[in-house]
């Protein structure tokens, strides 16, 4: 009897030893890379105040600040531009999921002090200046943050094996950035993304989120590509399980980090699963709409600047 | 004592085999989206056997595709984009090198039988793109999109403009057909028809500077060109049946989804669409040499990867009607009167491979 039950107990704890192993990497990603601490700063110039919201409970809608940075070797370490801000808004009750594109080049108070582009607050103070610019600018509350480079872009789309995209026109780019590979950082390269419906990995999505410069809507345009590419990765990710995630947070090591716990993580990836497209709210601040370019440059920076009663009834209607 | 410890010892072995296993079988727990790779269509069999030949493109290499059998056809290279010949006896390709592309005239086996254009340049921005080669109906005239010229202002011009020049003759030659919507990324697909004609795809915007693909008919290089569906339609990849009487697109109305459709065309007019598939990812639809039924490519299984579909069409469609839109204008909206999808049913021919969504199959 004793034999029995002393083999039982070993092979449990062989079997959790077994288990540990291989979900150790999620540990290591869930320590390391989640749950990142964030205390907003207080205003250095802007006089609105955002009032702390107690953590959002199971089940209530959350706001996610989603930031795309450079990350090579133009840039410090940890000190990079974010290329791509989009925040997002999840109800899992209503399954209905709100995303606004905020311009890269969007000139307004910063957090830590003066005015700069937007894409400037993570570069100087990380995210916590990042949403402390945008709640204080926008008049919204932002529970978390999701932070993604350039390369885990990459390597998150390629895990998924690719992910399908319909390119509505020809994206063709001769000064697109060639910062991937660790040579020059400054370097440039042509490519060229055909219309169509058609299967992307992971470099070949990065080039049709990340090139602007022969869109007739610039940052715009790419902004809305930015969204489609979300959409798309959200409907691949839809399909994974937990024995996935070893080898996800894997390939993503170093170049992924988010405030959201763990558990924050699998429910989202749990209503995932759940949402309709056409429950997909989609914002994309264009000029002259939303902004405009005011015809000259500030500080020597190309800007565009806030139509503020035209942004914050949406802001408000979409991020209540 | 002794009994207890090789007990001991053998349990070791056993607990970390049991471990393993559990690792192990863990693994086998990935979704397929991970698990799943592409295979090599040559390693596939087709589900379903087509009738003749048929060129496709899977990652960069042409796959021919006889008697329900892949083989792989060509050079090594980054090929894709294969068209036929109007008498079925050459093939021309796009190869893709870094920061150019350029045009080849093949024989059926892959074989290059002549360099069609050189783009290719040490000054980064001064190579150049050439994609989609279609040859005229009379096989004299080679028509493609090209990125020429580029416009040089605050933001550099990179689009692609229609370009035609003699299939037997030299870049040189060529001659541009279209201009583009700047920094749209141009004009593609171009088909030229009996009669000295052109349909392409023009890309432009809305008054809310929304990017559109439309299907546009020209009569001669840098004529007033004639919208041939409407902005808000977004239809594109046209494809003309074999005896130029119906034009098959994709229209995605500015969703992430898209509408197969077919439409009567007659030689410069588009009559009513029917609807024959709705709300996928449809792309490059060819027709069987008969014109009776259309191959596409779209995703199957969680993978997403493209495979190549079958679809029988099942009755004739009616003759183009005199739905007329002055040159140049955009129509308000296509007529068509078949919203809801026919209850068709494609087939799906290949399983487990990743066709290029960008590479029309060619069939003869």
């Amino acid at each position: 009897m004793r034999l029995v039950a002393l083999t039982v107990f070993c092979l449990l704890l062989s079997g959790v030893a077994g288990a540990a192993a291989y979900f150790f990497p999620v540990v290591v990603a869930g320590v390391g890379q989640t749950g990142q601490t964030v205390i907003i700063p207080p205003s250095v110039t802007l006089g609105a105040k955002t009032t702390p919201a107690p953590a959002a409970s199971p089940g209530a809608p959350f706001t996610v600040l989603l930031l795309g940075s450079d990350d090579d070797s133009k840039f410090a370490s940890d000190h990079v531009l974010t290329q791509s801000m989009i925040l997002v808004r999840v109800d899992p009750q209503s399954r209905h999921v709100a995303m606004l594109s905020i311009p890269r080049d969007l000139w307004l108070p910063l957090s830590s002090g003066g005015s700069g582009k937007i894409d400037w607050a993570y570069s100087n103070g990380g995210p916590s200046a990042a949403m402390a610019t945008v709640e204080r600018n926008f008049h919204v509350h932002i529970d978390e943050y999701a932070w993604i480079g350039l390369k885990g872009l990459i390597k998150l789309i390629d895990q998924l094996g690719g992910i399908d995209v319909l390119v509505t026109n020809p994206v063709l780019d001769d000064f697109y950035p060639d910062d991937i590979g660790g040579g020059y950082a400054f370097g440039a390269k042509r490519v060229a993304v055909l219309p169509g419906a058609q299967h992307l990995d992971g470099s070949q999505a990065l080039q049709y989120v990340r090139s602007r410069h022969n869109d007739i809507n610039g940052d715009f345009g790419r902004s809305a590509r930015q969204q489609e590419v979300l959409l798309a990765i959200k409907a691949k990710a839809s399909t994974l399980n937990a024995a996935d995630l070893p080898d996800i947070v894997t390939a993503l090591k170093g170049e992924f980090k988010t405030s959201m716990g763990l558990d924050r993580v699998r429910s989202l990836l749990g209503v995932a699963s759940g949402f309709d497209l056409a429950n997909v709210q989609q914002v994309v601040l264009y000029a002259p709409t939303y902004t405009y370019y005011p015809g000259y440059y500030i500080n020597g920076n190309s800007v565009v600047l806030p139509h503020w009663n035209q942004i914050l009834p949406v802001v408000k209607a979409s991020f209540p | 004592m002794i009994l207890r410890r090789l007990a001991a010892l053998l349990f070791v072995p056993l607990m970390v085999a049991f471990g393993s296993g559990v690792y192990l079988y863990l693994g086998t727990l990935k979704s397929k989206v991970v698990k799943e790779h592409a295979q090599l269509p040559t390693v596939t069999k087709p589900k379903f056997v087509l009738p003749g030949t048929m060129f496709v493109v899977q990652d960069g290499r042409i796959f021919k595709l006889n008697a329900g059998s892949f083989t792989e056809i060509g050079p090594a290279g980054d090929w894709s984009q294969p068209a036929l010949t109007p008498d079925h006896t050459r093939l021309l390709a796009v190869a893709r090198a870094g920061a150019s592309s350029d045009l080849y005239l093949l024989d059926l086996g892959g074989q290059i039988v002549k360099r069609l254009t050189k783009n290719d340049s040490k000054i980064l921005d001064a190579n150049h793109w050439a994609y989609y080669p279609r040859v005229s109906p009379d096989g004299a005239t080679l028509f493609f999109s090209f990125d020429s010229p580029k416009l040089v202002k605050a933001a550099p011009g990179v689009d692609l403009s229609v370009w035609s020049m003699p299939l037997n003759g030299t870049q040189s030659q060529a001659r541009r057909w279209t201009d583009p919507y700047w920094y749209t990324g141009g004009d593609v697909s171009p088909i030229p028809v009996v009669g000295g004609g052109l349909l392409y795809v023009r890309h432009s915007i809305d008054p809310s500077t929304a990017v559109h693909a439309q299907i546009y008919y020209q009569t001669r290089p840098f004529g007033t060109g004639k919208a041939l569906t409407s902005l808000a339609d977004d239809c594109s990849e046209p494809a003309l049946s074999p005896d130029g009487t119906q034009l098959a697109m994709v229209c995605s109305r500015g969703k992430q989804t898209a509408a197969l459709e077919v439409a009567p065309f007659d030689g410069g007019v588009l009559g009513p669409a029917k609807v024959l598939l709705d709300s996928g990812l449809y792309a490059s639809p060819a027709w069987s040499p008969d014109g009776k039924a259309l191959a596409y490519l779209a995703p199957a299984g969680a993978a997403g990867h493209f495979q190549l579909w079958y679809l029988a069409l099942p009755l004739p469609a009616a003759s183009a009607t005199a739905s007329t839109s002055a040159a140049g204008a955009s129509p308000a909206s296509t007529p068509r009167p078949t919203t809801t999808p026919a209850p068709l049913a494609p087939v799906q021919v290949t399983q487990g491979v990743d066709l290029t969504g960008t590479s029309a199959p060619a069939w003869y």
